[in-house]
């Protein structure tokens, strides 16, 4: 596949990054690590009979939304869709919170009101999905116009899939955003499947050169290596900011689960799993950080703890009040979004 | 106070609504330079600049939807649909995102989007509907619908205030052919109906361009006393406003411009048949257009479009049941 | 068959007087025997007098189940001769007797394609305000289509109906005496006699005078039927807001205590009919709407007939409304309610040509539903000038004033 980009993306494995401290370094497994670590819980509640609906996650693909919410700062804003629970991780959300969201318990996210990873805590920053995924990224752009309008420093970012590439939002947005040249930066997660359609059925040319097509950079990323994720969204956002405009970034990964937990995934070939396996994000992340003298055991250890912890927490929360469901249709008055945790050691240089 | 067309009223709200708040911003096709299809935004651009009166892509879906995203980063977007029936290409953005958005989330999307409704001037399939039916459908939206200048002004300010996504329906064929008293400065409307005039023999129940239809239907019949009630909110239905009038009057016309199936009417007439049963002296009866696109030609979409004789007529038969 | 007569049970078959001076006769010869089967008028006997042999017709038709005298006996004018057994019940000739009833069947179908209420086919408005008035629908005529029954129709009804709801002026200018009355020489029942020590009390402690105005009720009528209630909660509505604006008359007089109130509790008269009188209050009066007075008026009303008032609820009136319904009475002098100040007697509404200001300006005739307000009110507490501004706010205020 061709590779159109205006900004050169390079890393070599064995060179420390620029703007990552050490401590970053171990942040992004530790926030790779929770994600997992969640949602092979919530699969496994959900086995048990205490996840309503279905369940979707992001397995193997952890690197895609870690590594650009690590870039992000605290009063930019995210638009996360479902394979991205990292990046919720990431600006704050707490373990016990999602937990509860997915079980539909009164203390998650959405309070019962939307389920699985169909919320988006707005005090850290984050506008909810819906199921028509690429409508996001129109909200995305419309944050970012607001942005512009105001003459703010701030950059908006959306996830959204190789399917959501079809649909006429996608084409949209980015004719939108390329026309008045807003500070969104839009990623594209191509983990080759959109439910059981590969993306040799989805589009003809890679969704990467569109981005030329609509005036602004697309870029193509190894969306297995954090790291590399990380300084993609880095550099998109620098030049959002900087008034250049909007960025495509391609992370190319694999869905390495079904579409959803009721998905065994059989169309997918075998050797392709295996492929990809090998790549697994964590474990090269792991290997880096292990590499620097972090002990990766302990580490996993906490995780595990962590959402141990949490998922006591979560399994104790109790259920919606049934008086409740039809409250809050129309808003009383205005709320306004907060800003997310933004851990990156860059803030604070 | 001054005699203002519909158009001018609209436009009087907005312009009143973005000098007092920075945050209003109006975003459409055509709006700026152009002044709008319909002039409603002529000379904002040389007041507000095209950062508050935004020309944008031909994408009624994108217009919607950097909207949502507008607002949940704290303006307040007005978005032009160029005429209401366009909206269907944002319907999604409209229906899933902004109008579910509070429940689920506790976001609010302080959104207003204009649509420019009606006929009766041969704009044919594409240029002439009522749409408002399916966002009264769908929960989270408000929808509101005035008929005289005073209110177009007043609903459209409170609308721009609200923190929900308000669909405002603007009557095109009411843009120049009515004046009437506006008043000047700030002017702010509840979502609430309006008695059109008092009466208490028969009540039509009409909104838009229908109020004045059944107004000069019901101006001299046979000595009758009759009410007119101007819904002018959908989405809040004032509910109270329409059962004291049925109490008071106890037979009931309700007209519609929108096709027939499913309009603002049908929700009407099933409360009046819940709640208003033991007031009632005679059938609900129903005035609307047929389920037809509107069609082009001058004789074929009088055919079809509730005038003033088919009004009078309905009355009149009820009158005498 | 002549005759229509239709007679069951036993017959006696006597003999008549032949002549003036007669009083007996002598049974010549039976042509019936005991058993036979004999129709009105066929001959039963022959008998004899001084005077004259005669042929007697049976008197009904029936059976001869007994033979008195023999022939060649003698007895006096008057006697039974016979008896005959009558009615066709025995016979199984099967000749039906005259005068049954028809037979009945369903045609009520057929019967519903005319007359009152198409079918009886009432709305739901309808049947609530008739409910509300105690009406009885067949009585109402219909004017809707088919002849169905309208609002306007039962609404027209309840103006003219003397509905028991109605409540009436404890002075009758004349009474109606009904059957069961009193014996002659009884005495008054304790409530009749507490009435009239109440109201012999109020004449002789109250300088009572009374001042009359005439109405125009024709926007009474209009809004009393658009909200399908009767002119009395309107008055009342009136009467309330001018008592507000002249509180003089809605006061208290103790012997020398004179107490103004702010507040009106409205004292409505209601009639038990023949047990006599009671005035339940209506308490804030001055915050209810006609629709709530007239909610409240009925329950009040319904309740006084049962016998469920409490005692709080027949004390503590400002102000006293009487009104005796629509018996076509002109005018009254009604008596004021101690301690109270003042009453308002409302009579019937009746239509009268009255002189109105014609469309250029000059006088010209109209026929309007007119009726005369008569305020009794206590001199000691009051003038007249006032007395008559105060019923002039009334009838501003029922003629078009503000409501």
């Amino acid at each position: 596949m061709s590779v159109t980009a205006s900004v050169p993306v390079d890393h070599r494995r064995d060179e420390p990054p620029e703007h990552l401290t050490r401590a970053d370094r171990v942040g992004l497994l530790r926030h790779m690590l929770l994600m997992r670590a969640v949602e092979e819980r919530a699969m496994t509640l959900y086995r048990q009979g205490k996840v309503p609906g279905s369940f979707y996650d992001g397995h193997g693909q952890e690197a895609v939304s870690v590594g650009p919410a690590w870039a992000m700062a605290a009063a930019d804003r995210l638009c996360v869709l479902h394979r991205d629970l990292g990046a919720h991780l990431v600006r704050g959300v707490q373990p016990a919170t999602i937990l509860a969201q997915y079980m539909g318990r009164a203390a998650g996210v959405t309070r019962g009101r939307d389920g699985n990873v169909h919320f988006g805590d707005h005090r850290t920053g984050c506008v909810g999905m819906v199921s028509m995924l690429p409508d996001m990224m129109l909200v995305a752009t419309g944050l970012a116009m607001a942005f512009k309008l105001r003459g703010q420093q701030r950059c908006a970012l959306t996830w959204f899939g190789d399917g959501s590439s079809s649909r006429g939002d996608f084409h949209e947005a980015l004719n939108w955003a390329g026309v008045q040249r807003l500070p969104v930066v839009f990623v594209l997660e191509n983990n080759q499947w959109a439910y059981s359609t590969p993306t040799r059925l989805q589009f003809a040319v890679d969704p990467v050169e569109r981005a030329a097509v609509y005036g602004f950079p697309g870029v193509v990323v190894d969306g297995n290596d954090v790291e590399a994720m990380f300084e993609a969204m880095r550099i998109a956002r620098r030049r959002a900011v900087a008034g250049e405009g909007p960025t495509l970034i391609e992370a190319m990964t694999m869905r390495m689960h079904g579409h959803a937990a009721h998905d065994d995934q059989r169309y997918v070939p075998a050797d392709q799993l295996a492929a990809w396996r090998e790549r697994d994000p964590i474990d090269r992340q792991a290997a880096r950080v292990a590499a620097l003298g972090v002990d990766v055991d302990t580490l996993r250890a906490e995780v595990t703890a962590q959402v141990d912890e949490a998922a006591r927490e979560a399994l104790a929360s109790p259920m919606p009040d049934p008086a409740d469901a039809t409250d809050g249709v129309f808003a009383t008055e205005e709320v306004a979004m907060g800003d997310g945790a933004a851990p990156w050691s860059g803030w604070s240089r | 106070m001054s005699t203002l067309t519909y158009l001018q009223a609209i436009s009087d709200g907005l312009r009143t609504e973005m000098r007092d708040d920075d945050r209003v911003f109006v975003m459409g096709q055509d709006v700026g330079a152009f002044g709008g299809a319909f002039k409603v935004t002529d000379g904002f651009l040389d007041e507000f600049g095209a950062d508050r009166v935004m020309d944008t892509p031909l994408a009624e879906s994108g217009i919607v939807g950097t909207a949502v995203g507008a607002a949940v980063a704290g303006l307040r977007p007005v978005c032009e649909m160029q005429f209401a029936d366009f909206v269907a290409c944002g319907f999604d953005q409209l229906v899933n995102v902004a109008g579910k958005m509070h429940y689920r989330q506790g976001l609010s999307v302080n959104i207003t989007v204009r649509l420019p409704s009606g006929g009766g001037f041969s704009g044919g399939p594409f240029h002439s509907q009522n749409p408002e039916a399916w966002f009264m459908h769908a929960p989270g939206l408000k929808v509101v619908a005035p008929s005289t200048p005073e209110d177009a002004k007043g609903l459209l300010t409170t609308a721009i205030r609200d923190p929900n996504p308000v669909v405002f329906c603007e009557h095109k064929n009411l843009y120049r052919r009515v004046k009437g008293e506006v008043p000047a400065g700030e002017h702010a409307t509840p979502f609430t109906a309006r008695v059109a005039r008092e009466g208490d023999d028969l009540v039509v129940i009409a909104y838009g361009a229908m109020v004045h239809t059944a107004l000069e239907a019901t101006e001299d019949l046979d000595g009758a006393r009759v009410m007119v009630l101007d819904l002018r909110s959908l989405v809040p239905l004032d509910e109270e406003a329409i059962l004291a009038a049925v109490h008071r009057c106890s037979k009931v016309v309700v007209v519609d411009e929108a096709n027939q199936t499913c309009a603002a009417g049908a929700q009407v007439a099933a409360l009046i048949a819940q709640r208003a049963f033991e007031d009632l002296d005679g059938p609900v009866v129903r005035v609307a257009t047929p389920d037809v696109p509107i069609p082009f030609s001058p004789p074929l979409e009088q055919a079809v479009l509730p005038d003033v004789e088919r009004v009078r007529e309905a009355c009149r038969e009820l009158l005498a049941y | 068959m002549s005759s229509s007569r239709t007679e069951t049970g036993v017959v006696d078959v006597v003999m008549p007087q032949l002549g003036v001076s007669v009083v007996e006769g002598t049974v010549v010869e039976w042509r019936k025997a005991v058993g036979d089967r004999v129709e009105t008028d066929e001959i039963v006997v022959e008998v004899s007098t001084d005077k004259i042999d005669t042929e007697i017709p049976a008197p009904a038709a029936g059976v001869v189940s007994e033979l008195l005298v023999g022939a060649g006996e003698t007895v006096a004018v008057g006697m039974p001769l016979a008896r005959i057994e009558a009615g066709d019940a025995l016979t199984d000739d099967g000749v039906p007797a005259e005068g049954q009833p028809p037979a009945s069947g369903g045609d009520d179908a057929g019967a519903e394609a005319t007359g009152n209420g198409a079918g009886r086919r009432l709305s739901p408005v309808v049947q609530r305000i008739a409910a509300d008035h105690a009406i009885d629908l067949s009585e109402v005529e219909g004017t809707g289509r088919d002849g169905r029954i309208r609002k306007q129709d039962v609404l027209a009804h309840v103006e003219t109906a003397q509905a028991p709801l109605h409540t009436e002026s404890p002075f009758r200018p004349e009474s109606v005496p009904k059957p069961e009355s009193a014996p002659v020489g009884g005495t008054l029942s304790r409530m009749r006699r507490t009435i009239g020590e109440h109201m012999k009390r109020s004449l002789e402690t109250a300088a009572t005078c009374t001042t009359w105005i005439e109405v125009d009720m024709s926007r009474v009528e209009r809004e009393r039927a658009a909200l399908g209630l009767t002119a009395l909660p309107l008055v009342a509505r009136a009467t309330i807001d001018a008592l507000r604006e002249h509180p003089q008359l809605n006061a208290w007089l103790e012997d020398e205590r004179h107490t103004v109130h702010d507040d009106v509790h409205l004292g409505i008269a209601v009639s038990l009919d023949e047990d006599g009188l009671i005035v339940p209050v209506v308490r804030d009066a001055h915050d209810l709407s006609p629709e709530g007075l007239g909610r409240r008026i009925r329950d009040l009303a319904r309740r006084a007939r049962a016998g469920e008032l409490t005692a709080d609820e027949v004390r503590g009136a400002t102000f006293t409304l009487t009104n005796p319904g629509q018996y076509g009475a002109l005018m009254a002098t009604p008596v004021i309610s101690q301690p109270q100040v003042a009453i308002l007697d409302i009579e019937a509404i009746i239509k009268r040509p009255v002189v109105v200001a014609g469309p250029d300006g000059e006088d010209a005739i109209a026929i309007r539903p007119m009726c005369v307000l008569g305020l009794s009110w206590d001199h000691r507490a009051l003038d007249g000038v006032l007395a008559a501004r105060f019923l002039s706010a009334v009838r501003r205020r029922l003629e078009g004033g503000p409501s």
